[in-house]
């Protein structure tokens, strides 16, 4: 489907109804993607994403049009499901943990094998606050100091989870794959 | 933010295995966000015109005076009043909600009886938007808007068509299924520019509270307000630097120097001429008791006064020179040198009589060999004197600016001599004048004081003056038997003017 993102822009600002569909047909599949990553299950991340557009419905006059409209539609998402992992406190509690390194070297890991649904798996198993800070620098490419100033935890804390989520993930897929044998399992999210 | 660099093996992998990764969300979540956005347009009219800043400016005015007649009100004990118009809204707004379900319950049951339903729920949308004329373009508009936009994005008519037709429906069907829904559940949107959105629910709410008077304000409508740093504007001070300052101060004492004043004063003073005889009068000098005693006698302080003036400048900050003119009337007492008596014709003199008595005839004779008896006793006769003073004294003044100053006076007087009136012995009172040539017209006297100045405005001072003064030459000229050196303590009150 191809659409004129300033058109579309335009549509949503006069806030008419089917500019404001069309953005959420073109987009709502990879922003619920983002949802379903930083959410636990499957209902809180549909909560996240009607809560994320109706804000982009609303605030759709602050956007401007200097950067893609995609990445400011992740950001509001992404931002949306940090508010609402952060009334469940899920980082609240967080500490330092000692960083340790599990000796499986990263060339080994290739996760063309897996599909999306095996990764979102693996990626909810991860415990909350370990599970939002791999999301952040990870996929979403924060630094660490901007995760700590997004989350109000420390620096340190942003590394050693993070460090402890990359460890936890790597053991997983060495599992995964030498279970598996390489083959997709197709098993619905 | 983003890392572009993907150098990462492990980041890099799950990035790309999940940035673009996509699923599709159930139709129930398209569902959930139109209903509030229903809910949203049809419970406000966002105007078009709420980028101007004029209207935030208006929206924290009207906010203000909201709170302010809140604060009146509630002040003023009117809180079951309000109490109970808060009940009556919700009545009233309970009452439009069912008159709206029981409508909306037709509407549903109309299109599922009809194939043309959405047409007719639209018509039924258009005719309650009817009632307000700026709804009304608005829905004119939005029409428009909407036919250019499925021209735009539809690759192919039919299918775009079919698309906005099913939307059409779509959105009818919702308008019109809408007004039963509840109301929007509050949304937080600390993430997004909050101070934005807070601002748009502020403007809504005043909006609102506009558009149905008979709701009774709501404090937390009018808390969220957005706001801002202010500038702050530094105050810049500048100092001047005036290096001729102390030119100037000098010019100034200098006139300060310059100051003059007059003063007048009366000073209560014990006066003692200090009398003495040099040697016997002649009718004391024949008996050899009479001429020892007639120079024993001594004068005794009487209560005297003066009235004095006095003009003065301020030569330096300290300093001053002083002038005066002053009445003095000095009563003495001479105590002493007994009397003779004559037995020939019964006449007496006392001492200070006899010495005197040259400048008068000198009755001295009338006493020699014509038997005359001294009569040794003390019997105190008045002598007072009055001069005409005229001093001249320098003045160190300490604390000159004070409110209390003191000055510490020395210099000469002249003392101008006017008369004196000596008590004879029989009674009779001898007056003698500068013209009889017995007392000197002018001797001087020196004079020492401590003076207490209290300023009592600008302009007025009152002083305080103890005085002290001793002649340094005799009263008397010197061809005569008598000497006096006055000497004077006195207390002087005064006021004094300054120029």
């Amino acid at each position: 489907m191809t659409f004129n993102e300033q058109e579309l822009v335009k549509g949503c600002r006069q806030r008419n109804r089917i500019a404001q569909k069309q953005l959420y047909d073109v987009f709502g599949g990879k922003l619920f993607a983002i949802c379903l990553r930083y959410t636990k299950n499957r209902a809180d991340a549909e909560d996240v994403l009607q809560d994320a557009f109706i804000k982009i419905y609303e605030n759709i006059d602050s956007f401007r049009s200097d950067s893609p409209l995609e990445y400011w539609l992740r950001s509001v998402v992404v931002n949306t499901a940090l508010n609402h992992l952060r009334q469940q406190k899920y980082w609240k509690d967080l500490d330092d943990i000692e960083m340790h390194h599990n000796g499986i070297a990263d060339k080994e890991i290739t996760l063309g094998n897996f599909q999306m649904q095996q990764l979102l798996e693996l990626i909810h198993e991860l415990p909350p606050g370990c599970q939002t800070i791999f999301n952040l620098y990870a996929i979403e490419g924060y630094q660490h100091n901007e995760i700590a100033q997004k989350l109000g935890i420390s620096e340190g804390t942003s590394k050693s989870q993070y460090a402890r989520a990359r460890g936890i993930l790597q053991q997983k897929l060495n599992k995964e794959k030498r279970f598996d044998d390489g083959s997709v399992r197709n098993k619905q999210f | 933010m983003m890392d572009p660099s993907g150098i990462n093996n492990f980041e890099d992998q799950w990035k790309r295995a999940l940035q673009e990764a996509s699923e599709t969300p159930p139709q129930s979540v398209w569902e959930g966000i139109e209903t509030h956005l229903d809910q949203h347009d049809n419970g406000r009219i966002i105007p078009l015109w709420w980028k101007s800043a004029k209207i935030w400016y208006a929206a924290a005015s009207v906010a203000a005076l909201l709170l302010a007649g809140g604060i009146w009100y509630k002040n003023a004990g009117t809180n079951h009043e309000n109490a109970s118009v808060q009940i009556a809204a919700n009545q009233k707004a309970e009452k439009a909600l069912t008159h709206e379900n029981l409508a909306t319950n037709e509407t549903e049951k109309a299109g599922k009886g009809n194939a043309s339903a959405p047409v007719i729920a639209n018509n039924g949308v258009s005719q309650s938007k009817s009632e307000i004329a700026e709804v009304n373009k608005k829905a004119d508009t939005k029409q428009n808007t909407t036919e250019n936009v499925t021209g735009t994005l539809g690759n192919t008519g039919s299918l775009a068509s079919k698309r906005s037709n099913s939307q059409g429906e779509q959105y009818a069907g919702k308008n019109s299924s809408n007004k039963n829904a509840p109301e929007p559940k509050p949304v937080a949107l600390s993430e997004l520019p909050s101070e934005k959105i807070a601002a748009v629910k502020e403007v809504a709410a005043v909006i609102a509270v506009t558009e149905t008077p008979e709701k009774s304000i709501s404090a937390e409508r009018l808390t969220g307000l957005p706001y801002s740093d202010l500038d702050v504007h530094l105050q810049k001070r500048y100092v001047f630097f005036r290096p001729e300052v102390k030119s100037v101060t000098k010019e100034e004492e200098t006139v300060k120097k310059k100051e003059y004043w007059a003063g007048l004063s009366l000073m209560p003073a014990s006066f003692n001429p200090d009398v003495k005889l040099k040697e016997a009068p002649m009718a004391f000098a024949a008996q050899s008791l009479s001429n020892k005693k007639s120079v024993t006698g001594s004068s005794e302080a009487g209560a005297s006064y003066a009235v004095q003036t006095q003009g003065g400048v301020r030569i330096s900050k300290h300093w001053s020179m002083e002038f005066g003119l002053s009445y003095l009337k000095g009563n003495s007492s001479y105590l002493g040198g007994g009397y003779v008596l004559s037995a020939y014709n019964s006449q007496k003199s006392n001492v200070l009589e006899s010495a005197v008595s040259p400048a008068y005839g000198n009755k001295n004779a009338d006493f020699i060999n014509n038997g005359a008896l001294y009569i040794d006793v003390d019997k105190k006769v008045s002598n007072n004197y009055q001069y005409l003073q005229l001093p001249v004294q320098a003045g160190f003044t300490l604390n000159p600016e004070g409110k209390l100053s003191y000055s510490l006076l020395g210099g000469l007087m002249a003392n101008f001599f006017l008369s004196n009136e000596l008590e004879s012995a029989s009674g009779d009172i001898i007056k003698t004048t500068a013209v009889d040539q017995v007392y000197r017209d002018m001797n001087w006297a020196a004079t020492t004081g401590l003076r207490f100045n209290y300023r009592l405005s600008s302009k007025w001072k009152a002083s305080l003056t103890g005085s002290y003064q001793k002649a340094v030459s005799s009263g008397f000229r010197s061809n005569q038997s008598l000497d006096s050196h006055p000497y004077l303590y006195g207390v002087s009150w005064g006021v004094r003017y300054s120029f």
